[in-house]
């Protein structure tokens, strides 16, 4: 199979296949963790807690007090820099918001492609220094098990791959693009099957949070 | 000097001693149940209860040493019950309150603590059975306050 | 309790998975922020004390039930088994390093509930065999004899009687149509008499009618501390079945952590119905007689003081400006350690921690947060609201030579009343 091939393939039937697994996976997921249900609360409330799961929504995003405020500087800070240098790298950079438009049917304003260029460099520095450190903690060291290094390697590679292609860096374009592609397929196909879920789940886990404490009157 | 029949006028009276007078006649009430209790810092604080010449630091030593027989005796949540145990609690909490510095009174009798964590040591000791012993021991000690003020 | 087996326990464990627990698990991205809201992690540093860790054997079991994944590896071999050696592994890090004090769930960035989990974890535990020797002899004692520390009914009028003699005020038990009935711990019963006297004449003064229950009146609630919901539902049944007999309006939970959440929060839940009366905790009757101007007390302690915030009763319970409002009534020098109210740290010894005589040690060690914040601080004097903190901090200053005194909120309140016939014995 030459490039040209293979780039027509992952970007069509490739990345069609990984998108239906990937809707797929994420609906099951859904699906078996609300199946379970949850008993109605039967004490006496001081509110429903709907309005204060929506309040932790937001507020989960900063911290709680002053011990691990000072504590949890790296997880913290590292954390965002991270987050937002990847969603500023997939959602603010003009050729995947073409992808996005052919099947959302609207798109939006891109950033320059050199200002996503250098937000995916501190995104791919900060998952390298995430990865230092999930090595070297104690805590990390203990907790981390192989699905978080699995996980960690198919976040840095659609990163690193988008950085080489859009630099033509060591091989040729069409073999970086569709490598870039099948790399953020594979991706697809795994996330719903590994802690990735977090990034639709953490809002409903916040909510529910803050939902439990708002029934006790606290807010969480 | 009137006997001290009714409790009212026993607690009238432990007011209307000094504060030296109060920790003395308190170390008598403790003396009074001290076979409820096996520690030996019990008598240290009865000592220098009874000293009138005690200075702050000696009551200081004193209710810190009373304090930590409190915390060896009191029954952990949880645990089964050791009544004898805890009537040996209640013996340490009157010491503490003997020996307790002066600053820290606020105004409480350290007379009458001690006179009802006595009774209330009395009442641990025989829990399951007799009700009657915890007036017998208010009896008694309201004739150790008469012996204290006829000396 | 029937017999303990592996099978019964991973049932049991099974059946705690709900929808909440299963959003968790799928959240969780071993960020580890967890271990430094937990006092176990940052006074040892073992990370096996880490809160999401506590729960892992049940994550395990979500795995291979709940998702397809989890099964399809199942069925392959390829996953792990949740084994009785896990089980005994588990039983220290969720009973002997857990006090359930809620920190974690407020720090957790994704926003997980770990002390939910953990208090769930421990009904698998239990079920296989795994709770700690002290805390099953100790619900062994709550349901043969209504206390876990085996303080019977005599013992208790005893006490009263002790008390009425005291402050001249009549402890009043059974009555029928009263509009509070008083539970008391053990704990409170058998070190701290001078509770029953201190809400006697708050009541006297405020004019209230109150009862205790010759029936029932346990607070403690061996079950949720153990985390076995058949025990936990018999020992609140009897509160329930006592107060509806009684006729009262209120159920009172005293100066106790667990008792709260065990007959507020999870009572309903546990009986299957909603009660016919309320359930308040003493400091939030109290706060509703100052805010009616029921509670008058007079003069200002001018010594400076800090509240200890217990967990279960701020935190997890929602009671965390009464003992404010409280306090302020007559605290002239009052101040806030870092991190309090419902970011407190745990004394250390709630959630059958005390109860425990293997943890006993570590207990003494976990104290050293609160060594930390009282540092901070230097205050004369340290209020709180729990039986069970306030010996566990006694016995921390005193284990870390520290001088403190450690007084009860409603004790300290009750010294203060204005007095009147009503609140100084009469004949």
């Amino acid at each position: 199979m030459n490039s040209v091939d293979f780039l027509l393939w992952v970007r069509g039937p490739g990345l069609a296949i990984a998108s239906i697994i990937f809707v797929f996976g994420m609906t099951l997921k859904m699906f078996e963790i609300f199946m379970l249900g949850r008993k109605k609360n039967l004490a006496e409330l001081r509110g429903s807690g709907i309005k204060e799961g929506f309040r932790t929504i937001i507020t989960r995003s900063k911290h709680a007090d002053t011990y691990s405020t000072r504590h949890t500087k790296f997880t913290f800070y590292v954390g965002w820099i991270f987050h937002i240098g990847m969603f500023v790298a997939i959602f603010l950079l003009a050729p995947h918001i073409e992808l996005f438009k052919s099947f959302l049917g609207f798109g939006w304003p891109a950033l320059p492609t050199p200002l996503v260029d250098l937000a995916t460099v501190i995104a791919l520095i900060s998952l390298l220094a995430v990865l230092f450190h999930r090595i070297t903690n104690p805590v990390l060291k203990y907790l981390s098990v192989g699905q978080d290094y699995v996980v960690w390697a198919l976040t840095f590679l659609p990163l690193l791959t988008g950085y080489m292609t859009y630099h033509h860096l060591f091989f040729p374009y069409t073999w970086l693009l569709g490598i870039h592609i099948l790399s953020v397929c594979i991706l697809l196909i795994i996330f719903p099957f590994t802690k990735l879920t977090h990034a639709v789940t953490l809002f409903f886990s916040r909510w529910y949070n803050g939902m439990m404490g708002g029934e006790k009157g606290v807010q969480q | 000097m009137t006997g001290t029949t009714n409790d009212n006028l026993f607690r009238m009276t432990l007011d209307g001693l000094t504060v030296a007078q109060q920790r003395a006649v308190g170390a008598r009430f403790i003396e009074s149940v001290r076979d409820l209790s096996d520690d030996v810092r019990i008598d240290f604080a009865i000592k220098i209860a009874q000293d009138i010449d005690a200075n702050d630091s000696e009551i200081a030593s004193a209710f810190k040493s009373a304090k930590s027989a409190v915390l060896d005796c009191y029954t952990r949540c949880g645990a089964d019950a050791d009544w004898a145990m805890q009537a040996g609690y209640f013996v340490a909490r009157a010491a503490g309150a003997v020996v307790k510095p002066e600053k820290d009174l606020a105004g409480n009798n350290p007379a009458w603590q001690a006179a009802m964590h006595c009774r209330m040591a009395r009442t641990c000791a025989v829990i399951d059975s007799d009700t009657t012993a915890e007036q017998e021991e208010t009896e008694q000690q309201h004739r150790i306050l008469d012996d204290f003020l006829n000396a | 309790m029937s017999e303990a087996t592996l099978e019964r326990g991973l049932r049991a464990l099974k059946e705690q998975i709900d929808t909440p627990i299963a959003l968790f698990f799928s959240s969780c991205t071993h960020c580890g922020m967890c271990a430094t809201s937990c006092l176990f992690y940052t006074e040892t540093e073992n990370p096996a004390y880490t809160p999401i860790n506590k729960v892992e054997p049940m994550r395990r079991l979500w795995e291979q039930e709940y998702t397809l994944i989890g099964r399809i590896k199942k069925a392959l071999g390829m996953s792990k088994p949740v084994t009785e050696a896990d089980l005994e592994e588990w039983s220290e890090y969720a009973y002997n390093a857990c006090t359930l004090c809620g920190r974690c769930t407020m720090v957790c960035p994704v926003g997980n509930d770990i002390t939910y989990m953990i208090r769930r974890m421990r009904e698998g535990l239990a079920a296989a065999g795994y709770a700690p020797e002290g805390l099953v002899a100790a619900t062994t004692r709550a349901i043969e004899i209504g206390s876990p520390m085996g303080v019977k009914l005599p013992a208790l009028q005893a006490q009263a009687r002790h008390v009425e003699k005291d402050i001249g005020i009549e402890i009043p038990f059974d009555v029928e149509g009263a509009e509070y009935m008083m539970l008391m711990s053990s704990m409170e019963i058998m070190n701290y008499p001078e509770y029953l006297a201190a809400v006697a004449r708050i009541f006297k003064q405020a004019g209230k009618s109150w009862t205790i229950s010759s029936e029932a009146f346990e607070a403690t609630n061996s079950g949720i501390q153990i985390g076995v919901s058949d025990i936990a539902r018999e020992l609140v049944n009897r509160v329930a079945t006592a107060a509806e007999k009684l006729k009262v309006k209120t159920v009172i939970s005293p100066e106790c952590g667990h008792a709260y959440t065990a007959i507020r929060w999870e009572g309903p839940n546990l009986i299957g119905r909603s009660y016919p009366f309320k359930v308040r905790h003493i400091l939030e009757v109290l706060d509703e007689f100052r805010e009616q101007g029921l509670l008058k007390t007079e003069g200002f302690e001018d010594a400076k003081m800090t509240f200890h915030d217990p967990c279960q009763l701020v935190r997890r319970g929602g009671v965390i400006e009464q003992p404010r409002s409280l306090l302020k009534m007559v605290a002239g020098n009052f101040v806030e350690m870092s991190d309090h109210g419902q970011m407190n740290w745990c004394c250390g010894a709630g959630g059958g921690v005390s109860a425990n005589e293997d943890a006993a040690e570590l207990r003494m060690t976990a104290f050293k947060r609160k060594k930390h914040q009282l540092d901070e601080l230097n205050v004369d004097t340290l209020v709180t609201a729990c039986a069970n903190c306030r010996i566990q901090i006694e016995e921390g200053l005193e284990e870390n030579e520290m001088d403190i005194p450690v007084v009860g909120l409603t004790e300290m309140l009750a010294e203060h009343l204005v007095e009147t016939d009503n609140t100084k014995g009469a004949q």
